[in-house]
């Protein structure tokens, strides 16, 4: 068992929240700064997420009369407060030292909690856009969540195991899941690209339509906390992608000093959920919104039935491939 | 189902200019909507009455920033056979240089506009990149990105010299290059399929019903162009071709816009290459003009333009009527939202390319029983009078 | 499918953005700009002042000889402009018979005074 102090460390410094806020700016910065040269222009500078976060901290909070303060208050540091200890649970410089049975169960829980925060902040604003965005994200959640749930199941059904550490340890061993589960990989993503209502799932917060949605009445802090946690949640879906399908931090030889190791482990983290935030940043760039009932049309035939499919050839595959 | 009401308007990210639609939903199923266009309001059709026909011009151009080379020559034009001018050969192929760059600069405008209704900002940040290069052919022409100013009674303002013509055929290649990558994406692009097709559809009977024009019109099949039908400039001497489509959705008019772009410059490049020599305006302009009314109509890049000028005798318009192409599109946006979906509003209403700042019209409004009307001009006076205590020339 | 290449082929590209203000869009020399009145030029024929369509442009005093055509004429009145009400539509430097206002490619500025003359 790891010592008190290095786990106060790890949860604290590196690679936990402190680590995990800056890196989540700097995805926020990588990201835009793609999409805009993708885009032909030039796009932010290294330091504009924190700056737009320190200027959104200190705007005025605007109270809309008759609606439940303490509600408001409380939805986006339940949502960052989620988000960021799911993050705790994936390796990043190896196994994760708070692992157990079933934290990919919990990993996946602790994500979906940002949506069911934005539904009820949408709700309980008096604003008609509100409440239609509340829904409309309560809808996305449901189409999506049953083949990104059962996508996510593969890797597990396939290493044996339902800790996300000894899955990222398996595939040290194997070909990375990615490799083994094609179809789960891009349905992951896809579906990772809707629960992060970005282009082009971001009907939730179509703004040409109905203004921001739920994000419409959230001003001042809760804005930028809420803000923070969506971008909380790109870091910490890209590393469980990276984890359950590229193999995670693991290196795929034997590096001698233990510490080298680490870095080097650290280094291909890095790597992947860059890669895996670039393909997310193209699909943004590359499309534009569906309609939320086009999106029931794809999501429950064509997304849900490929889910369905892997699950099912992953357990063919179990059957025939004879484990070690 | 209950009707809930989504106010879509004044403001709203949606929407470039101030319009107010009041939107009755049923879940997401529009049931009807009720519209109130008298946010950009200026008094322009009044203010025109007091200037003579020089400084009129400017005034009028500044109607609507996109389509502002229109407004003015349609005005010059009226005046002009009013007064039974003969325009020389090289303005009218310079008036219609600046045309069709405008058609072609509003059109990519719309293009970008329209993908940002559909979120898909790309596409936006691409066409008005290219659009860039026709904005600086209009500014080397004229002086002036929008507002360019280039028409008299008469003539143009300036003159075309060797260079800036030169600079402009320069530009052309690349245009046109562009332009056929936008007709390559529009019609392979995935999300933008699923978002046009089939959403808005109006069939030829509706829109002749409803009296639209312009691009919308053409998309559903109805053949009519008034560069052609009613020619004016010299749009009989230069060989294009008037684009339709038969789906009538969102879909068909984006394709006759986009087949409108290749189309002007077509006409710019013909127009170019075909300058005529001579003076670029009449010897001697009258001042005063004859007594007489005239309905010019002109084709803008949103549709038929009318302008209706009765004269008197002195050197100003006794009274001026606009009917721009957007004022007669509105009942179609209203007949084709109803049964479509919420998030279908910004797509249908940029269809047909808004110009509020062209539309607008007075609408009174009772504060007390929020019921909406017009009022006439008797009325109009007294109330004023009455509130101000000046008197109000009828 | 051409939309990902593009995409693609503008990430090696120069972003098409001009740097302002360490780069410069380049003005051509039509640019109608800030109005600039040549005093020795203008004979002060008024006309500025009558085509004008916002009416900005006043006649002052202004007495002082200037050459028109070869001849010398005695001027009484000079033009003054506020710069803040015209909205450069450049009609006065087309009916000027000499030239002496015209519009610079330099621009106006802008204030809330519209009444603020700067001649």
């Amino acid at each position: 068992m790891i010592d008190p102090l290095l786990l106060t460390v790890y949860i604290l410094i590196f690679p936990g929240f402190l680590f995990l806020l800056a890196y989540s700016l700097f995805f926020q910065y990588i990201d835009r700064k793609l999409a805009a040269r993708m885009q032909h222009r030039v796009g932010p500078p290294l330091l504009q997420p924190l700056a737009d976060f320190i200027k959104t901290l200190g705007k005025e909070v605007i109270d809309v009369k008759g609606v439940d303060r303490g509600a408001f208050s409380a939805a986006p540091l339940i949502a960052l407060a989620a988000v960021m200890t799911a993050f705790l649970y994936i390796p990043i410089i190896g196994a994760s030292p708070l692992a157990f049975q079933g934290d990919l169960i919990l990993v996946l829980y602790l994500m979906t909690l940002p949506t069911l925060t934005l539904f009820v902040v949408g709700w309980l604003s008096r604003n008609v856009f509100a409440c239609v965005g509340a829904i409309r994200s309560v809808t996305q959640l449901f189409i999506y969540e049953v083949p990104f749930f059962l996508v996510m199941l593969a890797p597990a059904l396939m290493a044996g195991t339902w800790s996300v550490s000894e899955i990222v340890a398996w595939q040290q061993a194997h070909p990375w899941c990615a490799v083994l589960q094609p179809i789960g990989f891009v349905i992951a993503l896809i579906a990772l690209q809707a629960k992060l209502e970005r282009t082009p799932f971001d009907i939730p917060e179509a703004e040409t339509e109905i203004v921001a949605g739920p994000w419409t009445e959230m001003t001042g802090h809760r804005l930028a906390l809420m803000k923070l946690a969506f971008d909380v949640s790109l870091v910490t879906g890209s590393a469980l992608i990276t984890a359950l399908f590229l193999g995670g931090p693991e290196v795929p030889w034997v590096i001698t000093p233990a510490w080298l190791a680490a870095l080097a482990g650290f280094g291909l983290f890095l790597v992947k959920t860059l890669a895996v935030l670039f393909i997310l940043s193209t699909l943004r760039v590359a499309t534009g919104r569906i309609r939320l009932d086009q999106l029931n049309d794809i999501g429950w035939k064509y997304i849900a039935g490929a889910a369905v499919f892997q699950v099912a050839l992953v357990l063919v595959m179990n059957a025939w491939w004879v484990q070690p | 189902m209950v009707e809930v009401m989504v106010p879509i308007g004044p403001q709203h990210p949606a929407l470039k200019e101030p319009v107010n639609f009041r939107i009755y939903v049923e879940g997401e199923k529009i049931v009807r909507l009720d519209l109130d266009l008298s946010y950009n309001h200026r008094g322009i059709e009044k203010a025109a009455e007091e200037r003579n026909f020089i400084r009129v011009l400017p005034l009028l151009e500044r109607v609507c920033g996109i389509c502002s080379h229109s407004h003015a020559t349609v005005f010059a034009k009226g005046i002009e056979e009013i007064m039974d001018l003969e325009v020389p050969a090289r303005a009218q192929y310079i008036r219609t240089i600046m045309a069709e760059l405008e058609r072609m600069h509003s059109h990519l405008l719309w293009l970008g506009v329209a993908a940002h209704e559909i979120g898909f900002n790309t596409l936006l940040m691409w066409t008005w990149r290219d659009r860039e290069a026709v904005l600086d052919t209009l500014e080397e022409m004229s002086g002036n990105r929008v507002h360019y100013n280039m028409n008299e009674i008469g003539g143009v303002r300036l003159d075309l010299s060797e260079k800036q013509v030169a600079a402009a055929q320069q530009r052309l290649p690349l245009l046109e290059d562009r332009i056929a990558q936008y007709v390559d994406m529009v019609s392979h692009q995935e999300t933008m399929l699923i978002r046009f097709r089939g959403v808005g559809k109006l069939s030829k009977e509706e829109i002749l019903k409803y009296g639209t024009v312009g691009p919308t019109a053409r998309a559903s099949g109805v053949d009519y162009d008034v560069r052609r039908d009613d020619s004016y400039l010299v749009y009989d001497e230069v060989p294009w071709n008037v684009v339709t489509d038969s789906s009538g959705d969102v879909y068909g008019r984006t394709k006759v816009r986009i087949g409108e772009l290749s189309e002007s410059l077509k006409i710019v490049r013909h127009c170019i290459e075909n300058l005529p020599e001579g003076p670029v305006r009449v010897a001697s302009t009258p001042k005063m003009a004859p007594k007489g009314e005239i309905l010019s109509r002109y084709e803008a890049p949103r549709g038929e333009l009318a302008h209706f000028i009765r004269t008197n005798g002195t050197d100003k318009a006794e009274r001026l009527d606009i009917r721009t192409p957007t004022l007669a599109n509105w009942t179609s946006v209203a007949k084709a939202l109803v049964n479509q979906n919420l998030a279908d509003i910004p797509v249908i209403v940029a269809a047909i390319d808004p110009c509020l700042s062209c539309t607008s019209r007075m609408t009174v409004i009772d504060t007390g029983t929020q019921a909406q009307g017009s009022i006439s001009w008797e009325e109009l006076v007294r109330k004023c009078r009455a509130r101000y205590g000046m008197g109000v020339q009828p | 499918m051409s939309v990902i290449r593009e995409m693609l082929h503008n990430l090696v590209t120069k972003p098409f953005t001009i740097l302002y203000p360490y780069e410069k869009a380049p003005i051509p020399c039509t640019f109608r700009g800030e109005v600039a009145i040549d005093d020795d030029k203008c004979i002060g024929c008024s006309k500025c002042s009558l085509v004008c369509p916002p009416q900005v442009i006043t006649m002052i005093d202004g007495p002082r000889e200037v050459e028109f055509k070869g001849k010398s004429l005695a001027r009484k009145k000079r033009p003054q402009v506020k710069l803040y009400k015209c909205i450069r539509c450049g009609l006065c430097e087309r009916h000027c018979p000499t030239g002496a206002i015209h519009l610079k490619d330099t621009l106006s500025g802008c204030g809330t005074d519209k009444e603020a003359v700067i001649t």
